[in-house]
């Protein structure tokens, strides 16, 4: 994604190059407010637009060219737009004691979808049992270092990333083959 | 060209680590930043990051059998050998219990270690037809372009032009905000409570920068050893039931340990003194 040609096409009004980068833009910031701050697919593709809104009135009044300006803002102004959206929506309901201590992390699970996961479990069961078992043992043990995984199946580290790479593209091959059906 | 294509390789190669780690939550939240950067520079990226969720979540989920696990080499050992490794398990264990220190948290990990620039406030982008509203709406935007292009003087100095010139609700509480935000980041920390000790004066209407006020405030206490007094601050963020309700939580439970007070149910009649 070059965002020097984002630029070029609001500073240019390209309507036709702005609506096929806006979409691709668009799309990475729902996901990102989803997973990082767990919004909703709503809200987050409301504040999306919102700050794709802000950012174009930026980049056309020159205020913003940089490409790495443009992500970080891109960002940064996401996410106030998202809690500020919250803030004002939200009526303070201080009446429990919260049960749990601990911090919610990344919602990486929100970029999950039903039917993907279908097809990836046809498409895993499909592999041969000797990538199966080493795709399992990989995810089974994620506080193991590559090394210890490498060491467990005997072959070297860099193979161990090229294996687990491999299993990974021949699963997405499967996946789209499947979706195109 | 095979020089800049070999790098681009090196460069996805390293990625993928990134998103292995990301997806088995063992990157520090500055390399997760780092890391969607990356996402958006190449979105197809985030593919690849949701087909290693799915396969996470199926595998723990049970949802492939595998029926022939890699053979390991096993090794018959003396029936000696297990009696001696059972009896260094044993000593190990009681010296372990015998040195054993009570491991406990530390303060520092309860605190921010320091405020991102998203919690700039800005203007509202509402335009009134006051000039006085619209200029004082510029400056605080003035001083966010400042702070993410590094130049935090020129943000404090665009911040106090605020204060000084349109001491009015909200810009008054916003830049009294963000002049607390500013010092909190550069460590000084008396400068910052007092900031947000006028903020909390001034506003009117918003729970976001009271509760944020009262937040960093206490944070900053925090950092500069007066507990009970960061504790109300902390105590009076979660009430408000905000985004930092669960950091303001755990800071609190950690404070009410480190100070005695065991009965938290009790804090309301507490706080007082």
């Amino acid at each position: 994604m070059d965002y020097s040609r984002f630029v070029y096409a609001v500073q240019n009004n390209d309507t036709e190059e702005l609506a096929s980068l806006v979409s691709v833009i668009t799309a990475v910031l729902i996901k990102f407010l989803k997973v990082r701050i767990g919004a909703s697919h709503q809200d987050a593709e409301d504040s999306a637009q919102n700050t794709l809104m802000l950012v174009t009135e930026k980049i056309k009044d020159d205020k913003l060219n940089n490409p790495d300006s443009i992500i970080y803002y891109l960002f940064t102004t996401a996410k106030h737009d998202y809690l500020k959206t919250q803030a004002k929506i939200k009526e303070p309901t201080f009446d429990e004691v919260p049960e749990s201590h601990s911090i919610e992390g990344d919602q990486l699970s929100s970029l999950l979808s039903e039917e993907r996961m279908n097809i990836l479990k046809v498409c895993l069961r499909q592999l041969k049992p000797d990538l199966k078992s080493y795709i399992s043992y990989w995810f089974q043990n994620p506080g193991d270092e590559t090394v210890v995984v490498a060491d467990h199946f005997g072959i070297s580290v860099s193979n161990a990333w090229t294996k687990k790479h491999r299993i990974l593209k021949l699963l997405k091959e499967c996946c789209e083959k499947k979706l195109k059906f | 060209m095979l020089r800049g294509k070999i790098i681009m390789k090196e460069n996805k190669k390293d990625i993928r680590k990134q998103i292995d780690s990301y997806v088995k939550g063992l990157l520090s939240e500055e390399q997760i930043n780092e890391l969607w950067t990356e996402f958006a520079k190449d979105p197809t990226l985030l593919d690849d990051l949701e087909l290693e969720i799915s396969v996470k979540k199926l595998i723990e989920e049970g949802a492939i059998e595998v029926k022939n696990p890699i053979p390991t080499k096993t090794l018959q050992l003396h029936k000696w050998t297990w009696h001696a490794a059972a009896a260094v398990a044993l000593v190990l264990v009681a010296l372990i219990q015998l040195f054993q220190v009570d491991s406990r948290t530390e303060l520092d990990q309860f605190l921010a270690k320091s405020i991102p620039p998203d919690q700039i406030e800005t203007g509202d982008g509402i335009r009134a037809t006051d000039i006085i509203v619209t200029t004082a709406d510029s400056l605080l935007n003035l001083g966010f372009s400042a702070l993410i292009s590094g130049n935090t003087q020129q943000a404090l100095s665009l911040y106090g032009e605020v204060i000084e010139n349109f001491d009015v609700e909200p810009y008054g509480s916003k830049a009294y905000t963000n002049k607390g935000i500013v010092l909190y980041n550069d460590g000084d920390y008396s400068g910052s409570i007092l900031a947000f000790d006028n903020a909390l004066s001034r506003v009117q209407d918003s729970r976001m920068i009271e509760e944020k006020a009262y937040w960093y405030k206490g944070n900053a206490l925090v950092n500069i050893g007066e507990l009970e007094k960061a504790r109300v601050a902390v105590f009076e963020a979660y009430a408000l039931d905000g985004i930092f309700r669960k950091p303001a939580f755990l800071l609190l439970q950690k404070l009410n340990y480190d100070l005695g007070y065991v009965d938290y149910e009790d804090f309301e009649s507490q706080r007082g003194n």
